[in-house]
């Protein structure tokens, strides 16, 4: 039997890399980190609930469902919001701030919604309410595999799409130079829409399966940006495939690591090691010699993480933070500073992503 | 013992709707102020602007409640969270007594937060000097999310998600009738707007002003000339952010209590921002109308909203975040630089501009009959550029006139 906080990790990191490879894409084909991304997400938890609990159906339809309408209202987010913007010349500021400004107006919609179901449906756990009920299979609940085989196959789908067809190879040339690809006769708007639709699409559906897992509520997508920008800058948001490994390392990361260290250690042992680790990576990543760079950039990580867990320990109302903000009992609040370090650290020390870092060169087998 | 007297017209008592509409306007002035000073002028993008906000409220209500009970004696040996209501309750009792150690209070909570927010501005300007705009601001959005996640779950600051109390500088107007105390609380906070306004007004008007519209608008331009631009940029962010801090802790004197839910990135990092593209970005009488404008939306909705709600089966709270992310994107579609557009920098007043073109408003022989004051300054500059063998564009303009 395999332990529960493997796999709730598992699904948390399945569900991150799903999140971080939408918000990459739109960050690769618009240039503007989309604030109101998260609020996607939130999109799926509601189609997931209205399919549940609204009309009594599978919840994997709702997943269904959540790809759809994430996908239609990001399309829209982009056609009727972003693109005129763009082309009145808005500069990437406003940008920024128009999509602060979509998720603001997410938070009245969902409101409504949710008012709507309490009011006139009288579902009253709308605004907040615990996971759906789910099937099991040999004893696990069936997001233990959903999730990880959607991420698979989400991987697989892009990689064929931009491998394998005309229009995923013009996406790329899109993404790349997109004056150039103008000329060469591609549809670049299109290209664009489409990126767009697909990241909605993936953020609805993480949305609907995560209410499988865990409580979620109206906040819920909107809480997790910080995890969700952290996974997409550490992949590098030029880096589809980065963001998707980086997804599964921050998600797998939070709960591995603020439960599992603490177990190992004990508090005092843990802060020493630490710190250790921290002094001894920043030393390291001041030398000169890229390898020891990077081999303190590791150090320096692992030093954070445990620190980061030294903050789990602190005193936690776990109660109110799991009604309040929907997560499960697995995951302690703090948890969030592991991202966020992570995020901060990758961004002042490699800011094109885990991916731009020259492995060959560190291994030595290329010299200078 | 009578309160203020009640004004009605037209159903509506406006000494009780002015006095939280001026408190609330006077707020999001400081506020947007200090955020209008990093983005407007110096082009720095603060999507984190609810942590300094925050972080002055937290510390300065944290400091300044346990101070109190410090110094008056009260408590003894009790948990400052635990015992929080019954402390702070003694303490006002206490504090009606004493006027001076509840200015004292006020200026100490205002140091303190000023300290938070400037040292929070310090660490911030770390990634703002050097990271493009767009992971500035993904970054400070998710720190500041971190924030209240720490604000909630962390205790022994302000007692996470059971908020405390902070003792109430102005409790003694209470005692005077209803409504004299927050009378007295919305003079502090307009006072302290006016002279957040004319301090950040002298400092745009100074050259330094002039130095962050170069930072903004051309970064390599002003590092040519000799302006060290991540310099100004830390310094623009510290004392932004310890303004923003010190309104924070006003904010929590004047509703009495720290809580972690208030500090949402919505209210305090939306909404001025929102106050900024409504007002004119880079312009700080501009920054007075936006907010004013913000204001009235958001109260009308709320004196209207009793009205409303019977015939709408939902919260009519709901329409206002829709009203306001609708009213964001039409004012960038249709006037991204805001109501008021951004002047040209405040130049010398005529008679020092006088002085140094050598004439008191009379003719001095050298120029031109009906010559303007403007163009007569540009000709003496163009005479100086000519003594230095420069080519100035006029010259230029002229020498293609003749050829051509």
């Amino acid at each position: 039997m395999v332990p529960e906080y493997l796999i709730s990790a598992l699904v948390y990191a399945s569900l991150f890399a799903m999140m971080a490879m939408g918000l990459t894409l739109t960050y690769m084909t618009t240039k503007v980190p989309n604030f109101a991304y998260g609020s996607f997400v939130t999109l799926g938890i509601y189609s997931s609930y209205t399919a549940v609990k609204v009309y009594g159906s599978n919840p994997y339809i709702g997943g269904a469902l959540g790809f759809v309408v994430g996908a239609l209202v990001s399309a829209l987010m982009y056609l009727g919001i972003l693109r005129p913007l763009a082309r009145r010349g808005s500069s990437l500021v406003s940008l920024m701030i128009a999509t602060f400004g979509v998720d603001i107006g997410f938070i009245g919609v969902f409101g409504v919604y949710t008012d709507y179901l309490q009011y006139n449906l009288g579902h009253i756990d709308s605004p907040q309410f615990y996971a759906l009920p789910d099937f099991s299979l040999w004893g696990y609940s069936g997001v233990t595999f959903a999730a990880p085989l959607s991420v698979v196959a989400i991987v697989l789908g892009i990689y064929l799409l931009f491998t394998r067809t005309k229009f995923g190879v013009a996406m790329r040339a899109a993404v790349e130079n997109p004056p150039l690809a103008r000329v060469l006769g591609i549809n670049v708007d299109m290209v664009t829409t489409v990126s767009w639709m697909l990241a909605g699409g993936f953020a609805g559906y993480a949305g609907a399966l995560l209410t499988l897992q865990l409580p979620a509520g109206t906040a819920t997508g909107s809480n997790l940006i910080v995890e969700i920008f952290s996974s997409s800058v550490l992949g590098g948001l030029t880096s589809i495939f980065g963001a998707a490994v980086r997804g599964l390392i921050i998600g797998g990361s939070e709960i591995l690591v603020t439960l599992g260290l603490g177990l190992g250690f004990g508090t005092p042992g843990a802060v020493v090691i630490g710190v250790v680790f921290l002094f001894g990576g920043i030393l390291l990543i001041r030398s000169k010699r890229l390898r020891s760079k990077v081999v303190g950039i590791i150090f320096a990580g692992f030093g954070v993480w445990i620190v980061a867990d030294m903050v789990a320990g602190f005193p936690v109302d776990f109660m109110s933070y799991e009604l309040v903000n929907g997560f499960g009992p697995n995951v302690t609040p703090f948890q969030q500073a592991i991202p966020l370090l992570i995020m901060v650290v990758t961004l002042m020390v490699i800011p094109q992503g885990i991916f731009s870092i020259n492995f060959r060169r560190l291994l030595g087998r290329e010299r200078k | 013992m009578s309160g203020l007297p009640e004004l009605i017209f037209f159903g509506i008592d406006w000494v009780a709707f002015s006095i939280p509409f001026i408190e609330f306007y006077a707020l999001y002035i400081v506020i947007s102020l200090s955020l209008n000073l990093e983005f407007g002028y110096t082009g720095i993008p603060n999507f984190g602007k609810v942590l300094f906000i925050a972080g002055g409220a937290a510390f300065g209500g944290a400091v300044a409640g346990r101070l109190a009970a410090y110094i008056l004696g009260v408590g003894g040996n009790e948990d400052f969270i635990t015992f929080n209501a019954r402390i702070i309750t003694q303490v006002n009792a206490d504090l009606v007594n004493d006027p001076v150690l509840a200015i004292e209070l006020v200026v100490i909570a205002l140091l303190v937060a000023a300290l938070v927010g400037g040292l929070l501005g310090f660490l911030a300007s770390y990634p703002a000097l050097r990271l493009r705009e767009d992971y500035l601001g993904m970054l400070l959005l998710g720190v500041a999310q971190f924030f209240n996640v720490v604000l909630r779950t962390y205790t022994p600051l302000i007692g996470g998600s059971q908020p405390i109390f902070v003792p109430d500088p102005y409790y003694y107007w209470s005692t005077l009738g209803s409504g004299v105390r927050d009378l007295i609380a919305m003079i502090v906070m307009v006072v302290f707007a006016i002279a957040v306004y004319v301090f950040l007004e002298k400092v745009v008007r100074s050259p330094m002003g002039r130095t962050l519209r170069a930072i903004r608008d051309n970064e390599d331009a002003s590092a040519a000339l000799g302006k060290d631009n991540a310099k100004m940029r830390q310094n623009v962010l510290i004392v932004a952010s310890a303004i923003a801090a010190m309104a924070g802790a006003l904010y929590s004197f004047q509703v009495g209590s720290v809580e972690y839910d208030t500090w949402t990135r919505f209210a305090w990092t939306f909404w001025p921002f929102l106050i900024v593209i409504i007002g004119g970005v880079g312009n700080n009488s501009g920054i007075l109308v936006g907010a004013f404008f913000f204001t009235l939306v958001l109260r009308g909705l709320e004196q209207v909203q009793p009205y409303l709600q019977p015939y709408i089966f939902f919260n009519v709270n709901w329409l206002q975040d829709l009203l306001l992310a609708s009213l964001l994107i039409i004012m960038l579609y249709l006037r991204p630089e805001g109501i008021i557009r951004e002047k040209s920098s405040h130049t010398l007043n005529k008679g020092v501009l006088g002085k140094i073109t050598g004439s008191k408003g009379g003719g001095k022989g050298d120029e031109a009959p009906g010559e303007g004051r403007l163009s007569r300054i540009s000709r003496r500059l163009a005479s100086l550029f000519q003594r230095r063998n420069v080519q100035t564009p006029t010259d230029q303009a002229e020498a293609s006139k003749k050829t051509g």
